[in-house]
């Protein structure tokens, strides 16, 4: 689904972010991002959900090489991503309805076509009484439910999600993984960046580690961080 | 997927374009203006020199008047047998004076002024004559004639005429090119508001026409609101001026007629505004949304 050889990330002519990063995400498998701030977790991101391009190395997704596609060819691939952003990034002169419907309505839907399914998710999220609320009139947690109801309203084959816990209490946190592992279980890759160890251990999945721009990575197995690799280990 | 939506908020007090009808309003105002003057020109320019075309003025002159009047009675005779000639009226005393009236005003035009006898020629229409062997011809009966075709003076109407429409041409391409710049900075002030909506829209697959569709459609209505209303102001305008100079020069120069059949023109410049005020927006958002990964 997604795979990342040997891929390098720099901004205009800053220093590298990312060096030479080089993984493999099977379909449907489930992944947390970590490593402390500074580390190149967005920046990583940002590359999955194509808004930034490599400086070297070659993005494999949808069986394609991402980083060498024609610049219109990429809508149709985002289209197949959703994103959760660390800030939400919800459009604040539209209601809760009309944000989660964007990625639909994009695609070409009316909002009547769709205002019925939109509304089904949102309830699902917990939403169903401020579906005409805008996002200034919403808490930091309705904010981010509605970002991720955004996100996942065309079922993507891939899903990445940005700190999607960083703005809730405990409990809505663990609401929202659940959230995530149920939609891990339809089918949707996901790649959670987080820093929240407490969950990454409770939901067990592997841990991509990033360090000063560099991978390592955690082997799955629930609550164990000992199991780190270097990433030239990887690539072997 | 061509399906575009008006994703940007709807216009309040806050957003960046809100005077752009306004501005499109002034710019249309001021086209109309101008190509209003220009279509007036060019009508009185017509009326003026349709009424001179295919007419000689012959003039003589003498210190004699009772010679004058037999030689140019014979003059007239001449001009009567040459082929190509369709009348010679000599004008009267009265029609002189009243042709010499707004210069010397009306009663200052006493007996023992000498008068020159005029004659208006007609010619038949696409009839060609050799002033020049005309000329030389009625000079053998006087010396002190003159024949005037006014060609002399209609080069010179015409070569105004011209110049005063390229001047209209000029200020109307000076407008516009304002206009396109007003716009251009418009939408890029608009997508700089709206910065945040524009990635969203972008990182959620969104192409380029469609986000580019929703600035045309939004800049189209602008371009054509100012326009609508710039036009109906310039209408006003022009009324209320033509009024004017009717009442001021009443008796002293004919106004030329507003041409009613030509005006259509000036309802195609607020569709012409409008059009590249939509073009103009979709351009400098394809470009600005091109230089995204």
């Amino acid at each position: 689904m997604v795979e990342f050889k040997n891929v390098s990330m720099s901004y205009e002519k800053g220093h590298e972010i990312l060096k030479d990063i080089s993984f493999k995400l099977e379909p449907g498998s489930m992944h947390f991002l970590t490593g402390p701030s500074g580390s190149g977790k967005t920046s990583l991101l940002k590359l999955i959900y194509l808004a930034q391009k490599p400086s070297c190395g070659k993005i494999l997704m949808f069986g394609r090489d991402v980083a060498k596609a024609e610049r219109e060819d990429l809508p149709a691939l985002r289209r197949r991503i959703g994103v959760v952003f660390q800030d939400f990034r919800l459009l604040d002169h539209m209601s809760a309805v009309h944000n989660v419907a964007l990625p639909l309505r994009i695609a070409g839907a009316s909002l009547a076509e769709v205002s019925e399914h939109v509304e089904e998710l949102l309830s699902w999220v917990g939403l169903g009484d401020k579906m005409n609320s805008n996002p200034t009139a919403l808490s930091g947690g309705e904010k981010q439910r509605v970002a991720i109801a955004r996100a996942v309203i065309r079922r993507p084959d891939i899903l990445v999600a940005d700190e999607p816990t960083g703005n809730v209490d405990p409990k809505m946190a663990e609401r929202l993984m659940y959230l995530f592992v149920e939609l891990n279980k339809l089918g949707t890759t996901i790649v959670i960046a987080t820093h929240d160890d407490a969950l990454v251990a409770k939901v067990g999945a592997p841990r991509l580690h990033l360090i000063g721009g560099k991978l390592l990575q955690l082997k799955g197995k629930k609550g164990d961080i000992s199991m780190f690799i270097e990433n030239e280990e990887i690539s072997r | 997927m061509s399906q575009s939506f008006d994703f940007l908020p709807t216009i309040n007090n806050r957003e960046a374009t809100k005077l752009l009808p306004w501005v499109m309003a002034i710019m249309v105002y001021l086209s109309s203006l101008a190509a209003t003057g220009s279509l007036l020109l060019n009508a009185g320019f017509e009326d003026w020199s349709s009424s001179l075309q295919g007419r000689i003025t012959v003039q003589v002159t003498g210190d004699d008047s009772e010679l004058i009047v037999v030689q140019s009675l014979e003059i007239q005779e001449t001009l009567r047998d040459t082929p190509g000639i369709k009348s010679v009226q000599i004008l009267s005393n009265d029609e002189i004076s009243l042709l010499l009236e707004p210069w010397l005003g009306a009663g200052n035009i006493t007996e023992d002024l000498p008068l020159p006898i005029m004659m208006d020629v007609m010619i038949n229409e696409g009839a060609y004559i050799n002033l020049g062997a005309l000329e030389s011809k009625i000079r053998q009966i006087s010396d002190s004639v003159y024949l005037d075709d006014h060609a002399q003076w209609l080069s010179r109407f015409y070569d105004l005429a011209s110049m005063v429409e390229y001047m209209s041409v000029g200020i109307l391409l000076m407008i516009l090119l304002v206009s396109v710049c007003i716009v251009i900075f418009a939408t890029k002030s608009s997508m700089s508001e709206h910065k945040k909506t524009l990635e969203i829209m972008h990182l959620m697959g969104a192409q380029d026409k469609m986000v580019a569709r929703t600035y045309q459609k939004r800049f189209m209505y602008y371009g054509l609101k100012g326009g609508v209303i710039g036009l109906v102001f310039s209408f006003l305008t022009v009324y209320g001026l033509l009024n004017l100079l009717q009442n001021l020069s009443e008796g002293f120069v004919e106004m030329p007629t507003l041409p009613y059949l030509k005006m259509y023109i000036l309802l195609l410049i607020p569709a012409l505004f409008s059009l590249l005020t939509m073009l103009a927006a979709r351009i400098t958002v394809l470009r600005a949304l091109g230089r995204m990964v």
